[in-house]
């Protein structure tokens, strides 16, 4: 049995170590899906912590059988994301989503002080601000495949669409990600 | 596979990179890409930001995000490595000012119920704590104040009672005759009350011949007898 599903185990018996334990391990990659696709450090941990909220209600629901855990995981946390999207368009319009992106990015920047990571960081700001350019559909396919590693199946099981739709989606994302950040006067170097 | 076009290298172009074209594609797509112009920047380009954004390392977790979480799922009484530390947490409470004068407090409290129920704490037993003990004492206690509290106000109420009598006949005593009334009191007046002893003592002959008179006066009224055994057991008994 895997460690994820062993913890999950865990967790139903009532095991309060074996859930922090599987907070821990996954934390990081919900968060970091969760501010890529909205942008905003604040709102990502919120969501976060919503996602830990229902994964923790309904872990019961869970069955390896249906896929790894991280998939779940994974998928529990773009519904959120979509459901929170569709709920706060609204704002958005009115509101300047770019105003508190920089913050995290410069914290990640002056905690790491090599040169390299500091470019990196800042590639990853830039990043940031041409995916939200990126419409939600074509946002979560790049930032499943590209930023969280995804493999297409995996995606596939995600956002419940055919294999083609995926394709076609990270596709398009990527080239339209390209052309957004040649807009903003960045060329990525191989 | 001639017919490789712009628009076939844009819509194959995650194939190419993924490296899931077949050879026969992944040549024409070369083919293609190495001789036009906009498709081969847009391979470099796609090409290079998929590589950058795979090499681009995953965001730090907020610090605070952990034990939020953990709080927001598990409530609030959840780490374990706190817990042992929760239950001494009352231990520093211990050396406020504000306890240790209400210990102070309850201590006197208890020392002076002690006192007043009359268990002193170098004659204590163990048997004077079993609990029918402790309640005889107590009962005892409080019937005796009791009963020294009631003899108190009757004394009290005996000598107000004499002196509003004596009062207000003080000017017209001298001209009553004395009633054969001495005879009949069994006691001096000089020890039925002391107080008037004491007061008229620069004049001892005079005023307990009058004081002697207004006694009589009293004693004849319908409670006189209540009175006069009253007193005569206060005095009887008082030496005791």
């Amino acid at each position: 049995m895997e460690p994820d599903a062993q913890l999950v185990q865990g967790c139903l018996r009532g095991e309060g170590p074996a859930w922090e334990e599987l907070v821990r391990r996954h934390t990081r990659r919900v968060f970091n899906l969760c501010y890529r696709f909205t942008g905003n450090a604040t709102e990502a941990e919120d969501l976060s912590q919503e996602v830990f909220l229902r994964i923790y209600r309904t872990l019961a629901s869970y069955r390896p059988a249906f896929g790894a855990f991280p998939t779940w995981l994974t998928s529990v946390t773009r519904n959120l994301l979509v459901d929170h999207y569709r709920r706060t368009r609204r704002d958005r319009l009115t509101d300047s989503i770019e105003d508190a992106m920089p913050t995290l990015e410069n914290k990640q920047s002056a905690a790491r002080t090599p040169d390299k990571l500091a470019l990196a960081s800042e590639l990853s700001a830039q990043l940031q601000q041409g995916l939200l350019r990126l419409s939600p559909e074509l946002r979560e396919a790049v930032i499943l495949r590209d930023l969280q590693g995804l493999d297409y199946s995996e995606i596939q099981g995600v956002l419940e669409v055919p294999e083609g739709t995926v394709k076609s989606r990270i596709n398009r994302g990527r080239i339209e990600l390209a052309r957004i950040l040649e807009e903003m006067g960045l060329r990525p170097q191989n | 596979m001639t017919d490789w076009n712009c628009a076939s290298t844009e819509e194959r172009l995650s194939d190419y990179l993924d490296g899931t074209l077949s050879p026969a594609e992944a040549a024409a797509f070369s083919a293609h890409a190495g001789g036009c112009d906009p498709c081969g920047k847009l391979v470099a380009q796609v090409g290079g930001l998929v590589h950058q954004m795979r090499a681009l390392d995953p965001l730090e977790v907020p610090p605070q995000l952990i034990p939020k979480i953990l709080e927001s799922t598990l409530g609030p009484t959840r780490t374990q490595t706190a817990g042992w530390r929760r239950w001494l947490a009352w231990i520093p409470q211990l050396w406020q000012p504000r306890f240790a004068m209400g210990v102070v407090t309850v201590a006197a409290t208890v020392l002076i119920v002690l006192y007043t129920t009359g268990m002193s704490p170098a004659k204590l037993k163990k048997a004077d704590l079993s609990p029918a003990n402790v309640f005889r004492t107590a009962n005892r206690q409080v019937h005796l104040t009791y009963a020294r509290s009631a003899k108190f106000v009757n004394d009290l109420r005996v000598v107000y009672e004499i002196q509003t009598r004596l009062q207000p006949d003080a000017e017209p005593s001298p001209s009553i005759t004395p009633a054969p009334a001495p005879q009949q009191n069994p006691q001096p007046p000089s020890s039925v009350n002391p107080q008037e002893k004491s007061q008229t003592s620069p004049h001892p002959g005079h005023s307990q011949s009058r004081n002697a008179t207004m006694l009589a006066s009293l004693l004849n009224t319908n409670w006189a007898g209540d009175f006069a055994a009253t007193m005569l057991g206060d005095t009887t008994r008082s030496p005791r």
